[in-house]
């Protein structure tokens, strides 16, 4: 693990290497700025660049500490127990940050999902049928509870949400 | 050809017949196509046969009946003719039987699937073919330098090898018959098959290098020669993948120009697929490679520009074709092994090699498994690695190998041969007998048939985006990496070129899914439309039979409108007058049974189809109709608490509680067998969707419908069990667990109807035009009168609450109820009623509300069957 550690922060140090210094022993205070990983060039098609940044930021805005970094591969990690990944899912699809994932969040997925490519119309039949589908509470939008619901009842599907180096 | 024989024709110079001939005996010019035709009958007919039992084909596994009659009737054929005629023959399986199986496989591969497990599947397929040809040779040979084998047996190690390199293959023919019976769950499958498929290269190579050494002789293999194998190796594998992608990728071109000739489109995927087979064994690459890559490769743009009805007759051509090549192998198998000429036995050589391929694949197996285990996700249990090892099963393939060989270079020819036909029995009759209790007693995970939600697919693809955006941050150049570097690769270019534009646009998965789930609605509702449809033709006889479609597949789409509408009182009132003006306007429409879609939809549908022909339009109207209804009644009822999402909830639980529940789908099972009416009823599959070919014996399918549940729900209420309270669907998780009441036990046939109670109410007949009406009055009505006590007369909506205990719930069970009886009584009535009451005629729109009115006078004469009486007695006596 601490061999991960290393080889994650010498990651997080090839980013940036004017910003991050070697010697983290006290704790430097040290963010990279959402521009630097926004603007990578692997990451320039991938619709959720911004919003995987926002979530596993501890400020909100993208910009990422080393904790911030490390956390994020922890949770994508294996050792990472379900319900944890269910919850950072969850985030990342819950843009507007109320804690459910209602209708203008999944419009917003499915147009990243697609590169709006669907008519507005369509868009939102596609949003309908997913609530519809999962939302068990009834209430239009999806809560934690019924993502989770939802998640599990897939067998396979959390188990495949890692990464591994 | 010979030109036809007449009495003008052809009077043949050398010898002049007697006189002018009426008709000529001609079976030298027909034998061999009448021959081939004669089998692939005798081969389907065998098939019908084996399935009037469904008993048997449950134990036994086709591919095993099949041998055994191969083996009898070869036992006749030589009894017969005193000599074995009608051999399995290496060059007829090579370019004939085999290729079919192959693109079959290839092109309905669940790719994504296969390429996650791609790196399992090449490790078992390369790494464990390798070991085991190399294993079971040597081992072999050591058994032969013990002395133990006959002496007769000439082979030296090099013989051995190959004979080593034929026999270790797993067989795809095999595998895909035992195991797609078995469905074991889908990993497990597409290890085992995909490697059954990928082996092939391997096996051609070491067949071909070993066979040379053979020819050679031990002494002139050079150094040079084994660094040939291992480089022809990479030809022929990397080669035949190579040939199979250019004419995937000229295949994909090719439909994208069929625009014009919709009806000769399939035939490119044949001819395609079959020249790059043939190209590849002309070359002497890897043919299975190449078709296996071709299928799996061309499929989606393939499958995007063909239109709908090209695709079905793809699937279907597809599926005979290796369906048949499948039977006529196993059959001929059977056939060539009664061929006594070719068999020299020796026991020692039989039983070793059944000993070393069965124990050299499990220690194969697991070695390679822990290995995989280290860098798999998900790792393979020990319980899928027992399966891993049995099913590598034998097949034609190895036989079809041994026979190629040539007995004067192999001297131990045919003790080879009598050994691959004793293996490959073993295997496919033994094993594959035995697989299935195995893959039962060993609890084997099984592959649950759910269908994509639209959660799920949304799901996966954010996933993939994350995790690929996490790797790239992360820097590491992972699984998914690469998969999304390939996507974006993909929709940039490769989609670009071989997709049509319009095509290219529908191929967004999401909303491909949800176009699908649509489709599959709408294809049940026109399926219950056939119902209705023969209903009203008993009914109404002298009304033509286009317009009556129409009309009934218009007339399920109110029944399903009114679903909503009966779930939930408080929409009625609300949306009923706007419904209403709606059903005015649609009636006006249907009167001339011309439906016509409107322009806004049309535009993002009509490209799925060729030519929309007035049916389609109709049933794509009819589709959009039902989900936009199906979202109006979901948006309204959300305003009013109580909902159709009960239902839905409903649902959920029902899937929870599939463990505890499946005692009591075990009636629901049997309900479908005896009672036949209601088996064809697919109102089942439409309320959730769930249009599988399901197999009545599947319930756990059956249980995702919410519907269902209600119904047990009822049982509750009949059993007095539940309390108002537990049943209010209201968001209060309340959770009814589904045990089979007493009522289901005792009215086996009750676990179901209320499916069907749901889409027939009162609002239902409200539009139907008035010829049908009639029926649907006299039926409906003549059924309120069974349903409800005679006494009680109130309006339609009272009408649903003929318990009074019920009454307080404003809630879908408790609605669901009277209506059950009704509508299970409904096919049977409406064509009763409809004979004998055609003359009885109540009138307009507004009457229809009244139908309990009419209850009274309909009921002496619709003489209702015993069953319903029951059911309102045991209601009565436990309310």
């Amino acid at each position: 693990l601490r061999g991960l550690n290393n080889l994650l922060f010498y990651r997080y140090r090839d980013l940036a290497p004017q910003l991050v210094p070697l010697d983290y022993t006290d704790k430097p205070d040290v963010t990279l700025p959402y521009e630097l990983i926004g603007s990578m060039p692997e990451l320039k098609d991938n619709p959720f660049r911004q919003r995987i940044a926002e979530v596993f930021s501890e400020d909100g805005d993208g910009n990422m500490t080393l904790d911030d970094f490390l956390d994020m591969f922890s949770v994508l990690s294996e050792m990472a127990p379900r319900d944890l990944k269910a919850y950072y899912a969850f985030k990342i699809y819950d843009f507007n940050n109320d804690d459910y994932i209602c209708k203008s969040d999944l419009e917003k997925t499915v147009n990243k999902l697609t590169r709006n490519e669907l008519t507005p119309e369509e868009v939102r039949l596609v949003c309908e049928k997913v609530i519809y589908e999962a939302d068990l509470d009834n209430d239009g939008k999806l809560s934690l509870e019924d993502f989770q619901h939802m998640i599990i009842r897939a067998p396979d599907f959390l188990s495949t949400f890692h990464i591994r180096i | 050809m010979h030109p036809p024989a007449g009495p003008a024709a052809s009077p043949g110079p050398a010898a002049p017949p007697a006189g002018a001939e009426l008709l000529r005996w001609q079976w030298q010019e027909v034998q061999v196509p009448c021959l081939v035709a004669a089998w692939i009958l005798v081969a389907s007919l065998a098939k019908i046969v084996f399935h009037l039992s469904r008993k048997v084909t449950s134990i036994v596994p086709e591919s095993c009946l099949l041998i055994l009659l191969g083996l009898g009737l070869g036992g006749i054929v030589l009894a017969v003719a005193k000599k074995a005629k009608y051999q399995l023959e290496p060059n007829m399986f090579f370019l004939f039987l085999l290729p079919p199986i192959v693109l079959d496989s290839g092109y309905f591969m669940p790719s994504r699937l296969f390429f996650d497990n791609i790196g399992a599947i090449l490790t078992y397929a390369v790494v464990g073919t390798l070991w085991n040809s190399f294993t079971t040779g040597t081992a072999l040979w050591g058994l032969h330098q013990a002395g133990l084998m006959d002496p007769g047996v000439e082979a030296g190690l090099m013989d051995f090898l190959l004979f080593g390199s034929l026999i270790s293959a797993v067989d795809p023919v095999a595998v895909l018959a035992v195991f797609e019976e078995v469905h074991v769950n889908e990993t497990l499958f597409i290890i085992v098959f995909g490697e059954s498929l990928l082996n092939d290269a391997v096996t051609v190579v070491l067949y071909k290098v070993f066979n040379s050494f053979v020819e050679l002789g031990p002494a002139h293999i050079h150094a040079t020669d084994y660094v040939k194998g291992v480089a022809s190796f990479f030809l022929v594998s990397l080669g035949g993948t190579a040939v199979g992608l250019l004419f995937a990728f000229l295949l994909a071109l090719i439909t994208r120009f069929t625009k014009r000739v919709r009806i000769i489109e399939p035939l490119f995927v044949f001819l395609l697929a079959y020249v790059a087979y043939l190209a590849a064994e002309m070359v002497s690459l890897s043919a299975i490679l190449a078709v296996t890559f071709c299928g799996i490769c061309c499929k989606k743009y393939v499958e995007a520009n063909i239109s709908q009805k090209s695709r079905t007759t793809v699937k279907y051509t597809m599926k005979t074709l290796a369906s048949s090549s499948e039977t006529i192998i196993f059959m001929f198998l059977g056939m060539s092994a009664v061929d006594t000429s070719k068999w020299a036995w020796d026991t020692a050589l039989v039983l070793g090699t059944l000993l070393f391929i069965l124990l050299f694949r499990a220690v194969g197996v697991v070695l390679q498994t822990y290995v995989l285990n280290r860098f798999r996700l998900i790792p393979l249990d020990r319980i899928d690695q027992v399966v891993m090892s049995y099913g590598g099963l034998r097949g034609a393939v190895a036989f079809a190998l041994v026979i190629l060989l040539d007995r004067d270079k192999v001297k131990a020819k045919d003790y080879f041969v009598a050994t691959t036909i004793v293996v490959v029995f073993f295997t496919v009759i033994v094993q594959g007998l035995t697989i299935k209790p195995l893959v039962t007693w060993l609890k084997v995970k099984r592959s649950d048939h759910h269908k994509p939600t639209l959660n799920e697919e949304l799901h996966e693809h954010a996933f993939d985006h994350i995790l690929a955006a996490v790797e790239d941050i992360v820097g590491h150049h992972g699984y998914h990496y690469w998969r999304d570097k390939w996507e974006q690769f993909d929709k940039k270019y490769l989609s670009q070129l071989l997709m049509r534009k319009s095509a290219y646009r529908l191929r967004d998965e999401i909303w491909d899914v949800y176009y699908k789930l649509n489709i599959r609605d709408a294809i049940s509702f026109v399926d219950q439309g056939g119902h209705v449809l023969s209903a009203a033709k008993l009914a109404l006889p002298s009304m033509p039979s286009r317009t009556s479609m129409s009309e009934s597949s218009v007339t399920n789409l109110l029944r399903e409108s009114g679903s909503g509408a009966c779930l939930d009182l408080q929409v009625i009132d609300t949306v009923r007058s706007r419904r209403d003006k709606e059903d005015a306007a649609m009636h006006h429409v249907l009167r001339g049974s011309l439906y016509k879609p409107r322009r806004r939809y049309k535009a993002s549908y009509s490209r799925h189809f060729i030519s929309p022909d007035k049916q389609e339009r109709q049933d794509k109207e009819i589709f959009r109709q039902n989900m936009k209804r199906r979202l109006e009644t979901f948006k309204s009822t959300k305003h009013n608490i109580c909902s159709s999402k009960s239902k839905a909830r409903m649902k959920e639980k029902g899937r929870k509680k599939k463990d505890i529940s499946l005692t009591s789908d075990a009636p629901n099972g049997r309900t479908h067998r005896s009672v036949p009416w209601q088996e064809a009823a697919p109102v089942l599959v439409m309320v959730s969707s769930e249009e599988e070919e399901s197999d009545s014996s599947e319930t756990e399918r059956e249980d995702d419908e919410g519907i269902v549940f209600i119904a047990r729900a009822t049982d509750e209420v009949l059993q007095g069990k539940a309390t108002p309270g537990s049943l209010d669907v209201c968001p209060s998780p309340c959770i009814i667990p589904p045990s089979p009441t007493l009522a289901e036990k005792e009215l086996p046939w009750k676990g179901d109807q209320a499916d069907l109670a749901v889409y027939v109410s009162s609002e239902t007949t409200k539009i139907v035009p008035v010829d049908m009406q009639k029926a649907w009055n006299q039926s409906i009505s003549s059924l309120e009168s069974i349903a409800s006590p005679p006494g009680i007369e109130t309006g339609p909506q009272h009408r649903r609450f003929a318990c009074p205990v019920l009454e307080e719930q404003p809630q879908s069970a408790s609605q669901a109820m009277p209506e059950q009886i009704s509508c299970f009584q409904f096919p049977s009535h409406v064509s009763k009623s409809g004979r004998s009451l055609s003359d009885s005629s109540p009138d307009g729109v507004e009457q229809q509300e009244l139908q309990p009115l009419m209850a009274a006078e309909e009921q002496g004469r619709a003489l209702p069957p015993a069953e319903p009486r029951r059911l309102m007695f045991s209601r009565a006596s436990h309310i």
